[in-house]
């Protein structure tokens, strides 16, 4: 029991930041402290105070997580009951509430709170600027482009960085794996994704061998890809060039 | 410009003409267009679900098409009851449509301090806006939600393959449920705009205000005396949601960076607008017999909320049942009335059938 309210006061600490030096939970320990003194009214004080605190007490307790986990099947969502205590609403109603009439002077203070102790989400490593509407990178629309057929389906192999990006674009570009190889915790295995990304340098004949036994009609290497010997002395032409891509076509497939 | 025209009748119009419907069933003062807007979100996207989770269950070919012809035409129908009931109230009250207005704000009575502020929040949730469409935010589940609208768009056909390659695929029970991925796909249709588009820059552009909107109503209830605390109610929440990414867990993260994902709306929209909803039925709770009447709209929203639950993600089926539990006894502790984890259940009925069928196809 004890290792279990271990693992959720871990869950706890990586939700809020705490290890990356954030204190906005902080921030909603002392406002909720200070409803549990200052909040008369009923209702609010049920929903504001009490639920609050009932969910982080469920959230601790260990039986509450067994009993999570069990039900869902999934360990790994467990942060989610986090949400329900509407950390931001909590503190905003306690610091408005605790503000009173002066009211500029707590807005000023309290984005100085939230400033320093919260991170400013566009400074994301996962927020870029938009490179076209579709807010995919533009080299992976320009390679879907090229490959997506009028009619039908084609199946391709991309390198990884493109992976999540190709079918985005068409669904009709289908693939021999997609997005749980790259997942390492999900612990998927392919021969073609050992074939592709895990081979130092890429072993033409028994790589062939596999595409061919996937149906793939393209197959997209990096410029840089190390190659035993050429994929065009195998009945591949190269039918178009990126910047950092160059994509192939099988005139043999089928044959 | 049809594009347009079209995003409008369906992402506004619609949804405000559904929205007259349970508003009719809600006391007059506790209308107002924001309410409107929201009871139609509501109750459209609980019959969205209604129609498509069997559809994607038990049609076997082109089941997108036949679901959402069948959305379309109910949807019509439930706007057209709207305005048809909004026009009978009209008639029998005539002279009383300031329920077709912001509540209580009046914009002419406030200082012009509060007016600055009020500037500021719209500010913020402005420049929220504009870099939702022009910061693209990477996130590895897009290859799964967002291609799940696509194949639905593409090919007509709903969780029949595989996001992540095309293959064919066998019903993924978990994700089955939460249907929200085809309510994009359906706006991307009837826009005739790929479905990324869709859910990477216009979702932003509905669901950030429609979230803020939910905490707009909330900080009506929570100073609803003190008028001049809610724009600096705004502004924090605005500021915790920029501010919010401590990590890539919160659901403020999810809010900026996901917001086209169920699970983002069930962590902004749906969890707060819980708070809202229970805030608005107990904190003024009616005493008369009348107005008790008057407020079965409130209930219905209710029951709404939680089945809207359910097309956002499984899990936020069970995160509402907790919340509901928590909140039920907690208010019957201070209210002292033992009905209300009643009353409250009785609004969860029908997710039960959602957990019952999720339970039975995961057999």
């Amino acid at each position: 029991m004890w290792g279990i309210f271990l693992e959720s006061l871990v869950i706890f600490q990586n939700y809020a930041g705490y290890h990356q030096n954030k204190f906005l939970f902080g921030i909603f320990l002392f406002f909720l402290l200070y409803l549990w003194l200052k909040e008369d009214n009923k209702v609010l004080r049920a929903l504001f105070v009490y639920t609050p605190t009932l969910l982080l007490f469920l959230f601790f307790c260990p039986v509450f997580r067994k009993v999570f986990v069990a039900l869902l099947n999934d360990a790994e969502t467990y942060y989610r009951l986090i949400w329900l205590l509407q950390m931001s609403m909590v503190s905003a109603y306690g610091a408005v509430k605790l503000c009173g009439k002066y009211r500029k002077m707590g807005l000023v203070i309290m984005t100085i709170a939230i400033v320093a102790c919260g991170s400013y989400v566009y400074q994301s490593e996962h927020i870029t600027k938009a490179e076209n509407w579709y807010h995919l990178p533009e080299e992976a629309v320009e390679v879907a482009e090229l490959i997506d057929p009028e009619e039908g389906r084609v199946m391709a192999l991309v390198p990884a960085d493109l992976i999540y990006y190709i079918r985005q674009y068409s669904s009709r570009i289908n693939m021999p794996y997609g997005r749980e190889m790259l997942i390492a915790r999900w612990d998927y295995y392919h021969d073609m994704y050992e074939a592709m990304e895990q081979a130092e340098v890429i072993e033409t004949s028994s790589f062939v061998e596999l595409t061919r036994s996937y149906g793939c009609n393209y197959v997209v290497l990096k410029q840089d890809r190390k190659v035993e010997e050429p994929l065009t002395d195998y009945g591949f032409v190269l039918y178009a060039q990126t910047e950092n891509y160059l994509i192939y076509q099988d005139t043999e497939l089928g044959e | 410009m049809t594009q347009a025209i079209s995003f409008l009748f369906w992402l506004l119009v619609v949804p405000f003409c559904i929205g007259l419907v349970p508003v009719n069933f809600i006391a007059e003062k506790k209308r107002n267009l924001g309410v409107i807007l929201l009871a139609g979100y509501l109750l459209m996207w609980a019959v969205f679900e209604v129609i498509t989770i069997p559809a994607v269950i038990w049609i076997q070919y082109n089941n997108f098409s036949f679901a959402m012809n069948l959305f379309m035409a109910a949807a019509l129908l439930l706007a057209i009851i709207g305005i048809i009931l909004w026009y009978l109230d009209g008639k029998k009250n005539v002279g009383r449509t300031g329920w077709l207005g912001l509540g209580n704000l009046k914009w002419s009575e406030l200082s012009l301090e509060t007016k600055i502020e009020w500037f500021l929040f719209l500010a913020l949730v402005g420049f929220q806006l504009y870099m939702s469409v022009t910061r693209a935010s990477f996130d590895g589940d897009d290859a799964y939600y967002v291609v799940q609208s696509l194949m639905a768009q593409q090919n007509d056909a709903m969780y029949k393959n595989l996001p992540y390659t095309g293959r064919s695929a066998d019903l993924d029970v978990r994700h089955v449920l939460a249907v929200f991925p085809m309510w994009v796909a359906f706006v991307a249709v009837k826009a005739d705009l790929h479905a990324t588009i869709v859910s990477h820059v216009i979702m932003p552009l509905v669901l950030i205000p429609l979230s803020y909107l939910v905490y707009y109503e909330i900080s009506k209830m929570l100073f609803s005396a003190k008028r001049e605390s809610r724009p600096v109610f705004m502004i924090m929440m605005g500021l915790f949601q920029l501010f919010g990414n401590v990590s890539i867990y919160t659901n403020e993260t999810f809010f900026l960076t996901r917001t086209w994902q169920g699970k983002a709306v069930a962590g902004s929209f749906i969890i707060p607008m819980f708070f809202w909803m229970l805030l608005w039925i107990f904190k003024e709770e009616p005493e008369e017999k009348k107005m008790k009447k008057q407020n079965a709209g409130m209930w219905m929203m209710l029951v709404c909320l939680n089945m809207t639950a359910g097309i956002c993600s499984s899990i936020a089926v069970f995160l509402v049942a907790i919340l509901l539990g928590t909140s039920a006894l907690c208010l019957m502790f201070v209210k002292r009335d033992w009905k209300v984890p009643i009353k409250l259940g009785l609004t969860y009925i029908p997710n039960v059938f959602y957990v019952l069928l999720y339970l039975f196809l995961s057999r």
